[in-house]
């Protein structure tokens, strides 16, 4: 947390601006309490950085908020451009932007946000909740240095690591099938097959050793004597004629006494010689050689958000059909809520003690899109299911994001639902390691005890800061 | 039947009348070339050959054992255009070879068909170790010098795409030349494969198992073998890289032979290799082979080679024996044959229609005995003889007169009109710079 000085806190009619520079102390959450943030910073790399985590923020209040650039010359990079709302030249034009930020600031009061159960649908809705908040229609892909498939959708990509994209482009094939998308072709791409990243350097190797150290020779065919070989043979030190090392004639007259039939390539680690050389593309990103034939095809189009995509900012989006309606063992979030009430006016009649807890998987952004949607969601239902074997039936779980689990746990001592809590943790590791090498899963727990003098919300709210903050 | 049944006894009664003097002035063309031949040449040649065997068969046993030993890599070669449909049969017969040690080489000179598509994927399932691709066609001799470009064997086997091979067809063409270091060049005993589709093909069929297969044992054993098939071949490396590979054809098969011959290596034949290949199924398609085969003669013994008959420094008996044989044999015995029939018409006119049947029926028995005596000689049937014991007298028409015909044809032709340079199965371009350079 850094010290707002006072110089940087711009005021223009209703709105305040925080100005960051690149060598300002700041922490994100910070931004929350301003309308708009102003970066006023040269140096690219420290604005791609801000926006980036701007915009990859797990709170609405953050990672929608208005962006400006104050900076001299405007901005090339179609990243950038496309998640900052808009570069002004001085403080002055602050009186310019003061519109734009306020339709903004209107439109995102109407949203509703639901925190969603997949992966899957909360990138679908957080992507559109960018795009609505500035009317927005138009996803399109931009040719990107930075990107792991060589393509970026700056609203949505951001979401991802470069290595992880690739998840990117079958989430907005599911939203097209949702309807909240049409789109048209803009271009194929091939992916690695090992990491799926699309960053390849294509060599022609040789088919017997995979080398691409050779050389490339005409074969020369003398008509009168049928000699064949490379040019080279047919070369001579002193002067420029070509002359058959076979018959001593020179060759006069292409197609007339020779022609060259075909193009020879020899090895030079191997020796071998080949006229079809094999081309391989070798991944930058994980050194993988391919086989040009084996590479993933994929699709990269442009989409355009439809009326019901656009619904998707004002009602929400909680899963994908795709996603499992209702999982087994869980209740709905409102729903929760409502049986928290309860809970809290049961305690007050009963000497007893009940717990709110959360169990987070802190890392769920890296551990879904390695393990893709699929086992994401198997490892989701797993997950419940050890936690209900584990709990009684009068406890109940609901889903507060896709990586988060509020849970409350009645009629039992604090230290006793930690436990729970921990063994469930342990068990989940252990399943997942078993499942998936190289994958590792972080999942953190907290339980604390109800208090009756506090309202439901009040600790709701209280436990849900805490692992935000936490992670 | 009645007319030939009368000419016979008529014979009969005629011999009974005539001493043995006269018989020989009537049927002297059979009596000096072909009896003389079989018997003294033929016979006695394969008798000496099967007691070689037995005398030196610890000696094969050993250059077999050191092929194995030195295990040397063999490129297989295989020009072609449009062959791709035969290549599977002959990848699936490289495959079951005793021999393993060897590498691929295909050439595909100008198909237009889709032979480069097969090519590919079957080299993609490593079934294939070489594929050169030419887009415009430039002949055989240039398509299997392409092949030798890039060969890296020790010794280069050269095959028709529609070839085949026995199990142990590689090891038994290699294995003479660790018999006899001075070996440069083996050829492969050719069989027919399509023996049954056809009559010309069964002919064919029995005219390779007989004077072709046993015609080249014999030649082999008295020095003088001459044409090493181009369906089935093997060679020394170096010695093709001395004699700079294959000139151009038609006739490229005999050539090379020769001009392995010239620079001192010795050719044999090896009866035991075989490969079974596809003939022409059309007597149509065999008269145009059989008239480039034979217009080849004429143009590399008498034009190309023809030093060989000059006694200089390079001069070889063996070599001068064996042109000297073979013209001998084909373009001499040829003439030959056209000044008995005018004798006979000329002397004996009267009994001309008892000579053609008596010599029908004489070659007709020795064309039987021949069959059952080689037999005895062939190590590898490539069908039962009784197949072709209908075939004997239509033989006689097909050795006697087909044949003969076909090559007189093809020998005015070449004298004296130059024909070859014409033949299709080399591409224009180059035949015009061989005909300016007369070879
Ligand atoms: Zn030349
Ligand atoms: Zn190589
Ligand atoms: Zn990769």
């Amino acid at each position: 947390m850094g010290d707002v000085v006072e110089s940087d806190i711009l005021r223009h009619g209703a709105f305040e601006y925080i100005r960051i520079h690149d060598y300002s102390n700041y922490s994100l959450e910070l931004f929350m309490a301003y309308d708009s943030v102003v970066i006023e910073s040269n140096n690219r790399d420290f604005v791609e950085k801000l926006v980036r985590s701007i915009r990859t923020h797990n709170h609405t209040d953050v990672y929608l908020k208005p962006i400006f650039l104050l900076k001299s010359s405007k901005v090339e990079d179609p990243l950038i451009n496309n998640l900052i709302d808009g570069v002004i030249f001085s403080i002055d034009q602050l009186e310019l932007i003061s519109d734009y930020v306020k339709q903004i600031l209107l439109r995102i009061k109407d949203f509703v946000f639901v925190k969603s159960i997949s992966l899957e649908a909360e990138i679908i809705s957080r992507t559109i909740n960018l795009m609505v908040s500035r009317e927005k229609t138009e996803l399109f892909a931009y040719l990107y240095l930075n990107s792991g498939l060589g393509y970026i959708y700056p609203e949505a990509s951001i979401q991802f690591s470069p290595r992880d994209e690739h998840n990117l482009l079958s989430i907005l094939d599911t939203a097209e099938q949702e309807g909240l998308f049409t789109s048209d072709f803009n271009d194929r791409i091939y992916l690695c097959t090992n990491c799926e990243t699309g960053i390849l350097s294509y060599r022609e190797v040789c088919p017997k050793c995979n080398s691409a150290n050779s050389k490339a020779e005409d074969l020369v065919h003398h008509f009168s004597c049928a000699y064949v070989g490379p040019v080279s043979d047919f070369k001579n030190a002193i002067d420029d004629e070509l002359n058959c090392p076979k018959c001593n004639k020179y060759l006069n007259h292409i197609g007339v006494d020779y022609d060259k039939p075909s193009l020879l390539h020899t090895c030079n680690k191997c020796g071998h010689k080949y006229q079809d050389y094999h081309v391989k593309a070798k991944c930058i990103t994980c050194h993988h050689d391919n086989d040009v034939e084996n590479l993933l095809p994929r699709t990269i189009k442009n989409f355009y958000l439809t009326k019901k995509g656009r619904n998707v900012a004002y009602h929400g989006f909680i899963s994908t059909s795709k996603d499992f309606n209702e999982i087994p063992g869980t209740v709905r979030f409102d729903v929760f809520k409502t049986m928290l009430e309860y809970e809290i006016e049961r305690l007050k009649q009963n000497d007893a003690t009940s717990n709110i807890a959360y169990l987070t998987i802190s890392n769920a952004g890296e551990l879904y899109s390695r393990i893709g949607i699929e086992r994401q969601k198997i490892l989701i239902s797993e997950m419940i299911r050890i936690l209900r074997k584990n709990l009684r039936s009068s406890d109940f779980i609901a889903f507060y994001s896709a990586s988060t689990l509020i849970l409350s746990l009645n009629d039992i001592p604090t230290k006793i639902a930690n436990n729970i809590l921990n063994d469930v943790v342990k068990i989940t590791t252990m399943l997942l390691k078993k499942n998936f090498k190289n994958v590792e899963i972080h999942i953190e727990t907290f339980a604390t005890p109800l208090n009756i003098e506090f309202s439901h919300e009040i600790q709701l709210q209280q436990l849900i800061k805490r692992f935000e903050t936490e992670s | 039947m009645d007319f030939i049944a009368q000419e016979v006894d008529y014979f009969f009664h005629y011999i009974s009348e005539v001493g043995t003097s006269k018989l020989v002035r009537i049927f002297w063309f059979f009596v000096i070339f072909e009896f003389s031949r079989l018997f003294v040449i033929d016979f006695l040649a394969l008798i000496f050959i099967f007691i070689k065997r037995k005398l030196t068969k610890k000696k094969r046993k050993e250059a077999r054992r050191q092929l194995f030993l030195y295990n040397p890599l063999i490129s297989i070669i295989v020009p072609g255009k449009n062959e791709g449909k035969h290549i599977f049969k002959l990848v699936s017969s490289l495959k079951e070879q005793t021999y393993k040690n060897y590498e691929l080489i295909i050439v595909d000179d100008g198909s237009d068909d889709d032979t480069e598509q097969i090519c590919k994927s079957l080299k993609k399932n490593n079934l294939i170790d070489v594929f050169i691709r030419n887009e415009v066609r430039g002949g055989k001799a240039s398509g299997a010098n392409t092949a030798l470009r890039v060969a890296k064997g020790d010794f280069v086997i050269h095959l028709d795409a529609d070839s085949s091979l026995d199990r142990d067809a590689i090891e038994q063409i290699i294995t003479p030349f660790y018999e006899n270091p001075d070996v440069g060049a083996v050829g492969g005993n050719v069989m027919v494969r399509n023996y049954k589709e056809t009559l010309a093909t069964t002919l064919q069929s029995y005219e390779y198992n007989d004077a072709i297969s046993i015609g080249r044992m014999v030649a082999s054993y008295l020095g003088v073998y001459r044409i090493i098939s181009g369906a089935f071949g093997a060679f020394r490396r170096d010695a093709l890289e001395q004699v700079q590979g294959w000139d151009i054809g038609p006739g490229l098969d005999g050539d090379i032979t020769v001009k392995m011959r010239k620079v001192g290596y010795k050719v044999v034949f090896e009866d035991r290799a075989v490969c079974q290949t596809n003939v022409p199924s059309s007597f149509k398609n065999l008269t145009k082979q059989r008239l480039r085969w034979d217009k080849s003669l004429i143009r590399f013994r008498l034009r190309k080679h023809k030093d060989v008959f000059i006694p200089d420094e390079n001069f070889s008996i063996l070599n001068f024996l064996s042109f000297l044989e073979n013209i001998f044999f084909t373009i001499i015995l040829n003439i030959k044959w056209y000044i008995y029939i005018i004798d006979v018409v000329i002397n004996f006119p009267g009994i001309l229609g008892m000579i053609l049947v008596m010599n029908f029926f004489l070659y007709s028995c020795s064309n039987a005995f021949k069959l059952l005596l080689f037999n005895f000689f062939r190590e590898r049937k490539n069908s039962p003889i009784y197949i072709y014991f209908p075939f004997i007298p239509l033989m006689v028409l097909y050795h006697g007169y087909y044949l003969r015909i076909v090559r007189t044809v093809a020998y005015i032709k070449e004298l004296f009109f130059k024909s070859s340079y014409k033949d299709e199965w080399n591409p224009e371009k180059t035949s015009i710079r061989a005909k300016q350079i007369g070879i």
